[in-house]
C-alpha cells in the first residue's frame, strides 16, 4: 500500500470515529447547541438588548425538552440561570403584551420544572400544563419609528458582535469568516446580517468579494431550511 | 452564563457535526484550558487535530502528484 493509500485510510477511519461520536452524542450535543443559543440571548440581554422575539423563539423551538427526558439536573439548573438572568432585564408591566406576558411565565414554568426536578425525578412533569407559545400576528406597521427602533437594536447587536468577533483579528475579513461561521453554525439572523453588512462594506472599498457573497448566500439558505448547494 | 471554555467545546462539537475539522480543532484550543483534566475532550482534541494534519499530508502529496501530471504533458510536445 502507497504512503497516499494509508493516509487516505487513516483518514476515512478518523473521520469515521469523529462521525460516530457525533452520532452517539447527537441528543447531547443538541441540548448543548440549545444552551449555548440561551446564553448568547442572556448575554445580549445583559449588553440592554431587546431579547423578547428572540426568547419566544428560542422557547418555541425547546419546549419539548420539558416533556422529554433529555435534560440533566445540572441542564436545568443551568438553564433557569441563564432565563432568571434575562427574567431580570426583560421589563414586563401590566401593559406589556401577551407574548412577552408569556414568555414570563415560560421563564416561571421552567423554574417549576427545576423544583420538580430536585424533589422527584419522573420525566412526565408539567404534563397537565402546557402552554403553547406562538409568535403574535404579523401586524402591518402601525408606527414608521417602531422599525426604525427595531433597526436601531439590530445594529447595535451587530455592533456588539463584531466587537466579540474582532478579538485578536488583524483584518475585517477574519471578523467576516468569523461571523460567516456563526451564521452558519449557530444559524444566527444577526450574524448573517452582519456579514451581508461587512462585505457590502469591502465591496465599496475594492475588495473581490466573490467567495464570501457565495457563502452567505449558502448560510441564508440553511438559516431558510433549503438544502445547501452541493 | 458560559464560561468561554464551555462555551468553545459546544461550538467544537457543532462543527464536528458539520465536518468542519478546521473550525473544531480552533474551538477544542480555545476550550482546552478549562478542559485539560477531561480525557474524553483530549481523546477528540487529539483525533481531531491528528485528522487535520492527515488532511494536509494528502493535500502536499496530491499536489506532487499534480506537479507531475504537468511535467509528462509538456514533455512530449517540448
Amino acid at each position: 500500500m502507497s504512503q497516499y493509500e494509508t493516509l487516505k485510510t487513516l483518514e476515512g477511519v478518523l473521520e469515521s470515529f469523529l462521525d460516530r461520536i457525533v452520532m452517539l452524542k447527537q441528543d447531547r450535543i443538541d441540548v448543548l447547541e440549545g444552551i449555548n443559543n440561551l446564553d448568547d440571548i442572556a448575554q445580549s440581554s445583559s449588553d440592554g438588548f431587546e431579547v423578547a422575539d428572540r426568547i419566544g423563539e428560542w422557547f418555541a423551538g425547546h419546549n419539548r425538552w420539558l416533556s422529554k427526558n433529555i435534560l440533566k439536573t445540572s441542564d436545568i439548573e443551568g438553564i433557569s440561570h441563564l432565563l432568571s438572568n434575562i427574567q431580570t432585564r426583560l421589563d414586563i408591566t401590566e401593559e406589556s403584551s401577551p407574548a412577552e406576558k408569556k414568555i414570563l411565565s415560560e421563564i416561571e414554568r421552567w423554574n417549576r420544572s427545576k423544583k420538580t426536578s430536585q424533589t422527584v425525578h419522573t420525566p412526565a412533569r408539567e404534563q397537565s400544563h402546557k402552554i403553547v407559545l406562538k409568535r403574535k400576528a404579523e401586524q402591518p406597521p402601525e408606527k414608521q419609528e417602531k422599525s426604525i427602533a427595531l433597526f436601531d437594536k439590530t445594529l447595535r447587536r451587530c455592533l456588539s458582535m463584531l466587537g466579540r468577533s474582532s478579538i485578536n483579528k488583524k483584518h475585517l475579513l477574519s471578523a467576516l469568516d468569523d461571523s460567516l461561521r456563526t451564521a452558519s453554525i449557530q444559524k444566527n439572523k444577526d450574524a448573517l446580517l452582519l456579514s451581508a453588512f461587512t462585505i457590502y462594506y469591502l465591496k465599496q472599498n475594492g475588495y473581490k468579494v466573490e467567495p464570501y457573497v457565495k457563502r452567505l448566500k449558502e448560510t441564508e439558505r440553511l438559516l431558510k431550511g433549503d438544502k445547501p448547494n452541493a | 452564563m458560559l464560561n468561554p471554555s464551555e462555551k468553545a467545546y459546544c461550538l467544537a462539537l457543532l462543527a464536528l457535526k458539520h465536518k468542519d475539522y478546521r473550525i473544531a480543532s480552533d474551538h477544542f484550543n480555545k476550550a482546552a484550558s478549562g478542559f485539560k483534566a477531561d480525557k474524553e475532550f483530549n481523546l477528540y482534541r487529539k483525533t481531531t487535530q491528528l485528522l487535520l494534519a492527515v488532511k494536509q499530508e494528502i493535500a502536499v502529496l496530491e499536489m506532487k502528484k499534480e506537479d507531475k501530471l504537468e511535467i509528462e504533458e509538456i514533455l512530449p510536445n517540448g
